[in-house]
């Protein structure tokens, strides 16, 4: 997997997770059955860390689609975009295309296969 | 949702009986290449990856004897939960500061539909806070016993 968009996977499993623990409820439901969340300022760093990794392109791309979609990364299920329900060129499909940092050509969200 | 709904998320390729690591980040490693032998999911290091972090952000050994690493992850695109026992013990840093036996592991996609993921957690956490329940799990050495002493308590 290219390396990059193992960055860009991982810094987008790490937001959900700061702002599940950034949302009082869910925060709260998992105080409730025991879980820690002290931890928040450390999982900030760590995105920190993993994003001045990133080279300045993705860096600066990943940032505007997270504004304007929320999310910047979205698998790819049965040939479509997650994000907009397009289909994925078949030649994206091949193991040479995937290894790329590859955009969904309707939406420009980021393409990531599970 | 019930024990047998959350159950269904799971299966014998998704068990094992006695884990082999000694620390923390040792375990989760062998907890997710079960995770990858037992089904299609491929990314080790971006499991692994949100797994270390969610302990970094608190211990998921909230039971005595228990863990339950979680997360949300873009690698998997449904809920998925591995079980293991440890008859050695692992240091889990859990509050008690004694050995982790048993582990739940809950992997789910971003989306989590229905809140599958946070009833499942709920249950199983729940199930564990009954110390006969959790001896009689941790007996257990084959996926069938496993899931009949989880289904009897």
């Amino acid at each position: 997997m290219n390396p990059q968009l193992q960055l860009l996977v991982a810094i987008q499993d790490l937001e959900l997770m700061i702002r599940d623990a950034e949302d009082a409820k869910k925060a709260q439901e998992f105080e409730e059955m025991g879980f820690g969340m002290g931890g928040l300022e450390e999982l900030k760093k760590a995105r920190e860390d993993l994003a001045a990794k990133l080279e300045p392109r993705h860096r600066n791309y990943y940032r505007r689609l997270t504004q304007r979609f929320g999310h910047a990364v979205v698998p790819v299920i049965k040939n479509l975009c997650t994000g907009c329900f397009a289909n994925i060129p078949a030649s994206f499909v091949s193991q040479t295309h995937r290894d790329r940092v590859l955009t969904c050509e309707n939406c420009g969200r980021i393409l990531y296969w599970p | 949702m019930d024990i047998a709904d959350v159950l269904k998320h799971t299966s014998p390729d998704l068990y094992l009986p006695d884990l082999q690591a000694t620390d923390k980040e040792s375990a989760l490693s062998e907890m997710v290449d079960g995770l990858i032998a037992g089904t299609q999911i491929t990314n080790k290091e971006t499991v692994l990856q949100m797994l270390l972090s969610r302990e970094n952000l608190g211990s998921t050994a909230v039971g005595p004897g228990v863990a339950f690493p979680h997360g949300r992850t873009l690698a998997v695109q449904k809920l998925t939960i591995l079980c293991a026992n440890s008859k050695k013990g692992i240091p889990f840093d859990a509050e008690d500061g004694k050995p982790t036996h048993l582990f739940f592991m809950l992997i789910a996609p971003p989306q989590d539909s229905g809140h599958q993921y946070i009833k499942s957690l709920a249950v199983l956490t729940e199930k564990m806070q009954n110390a006969e329940l959790r001896e009689a799990v941790m007996k257990t050495d084959d996926y069938e016993s496993f899931c009949e002493a989880l289904k009897e308590g």
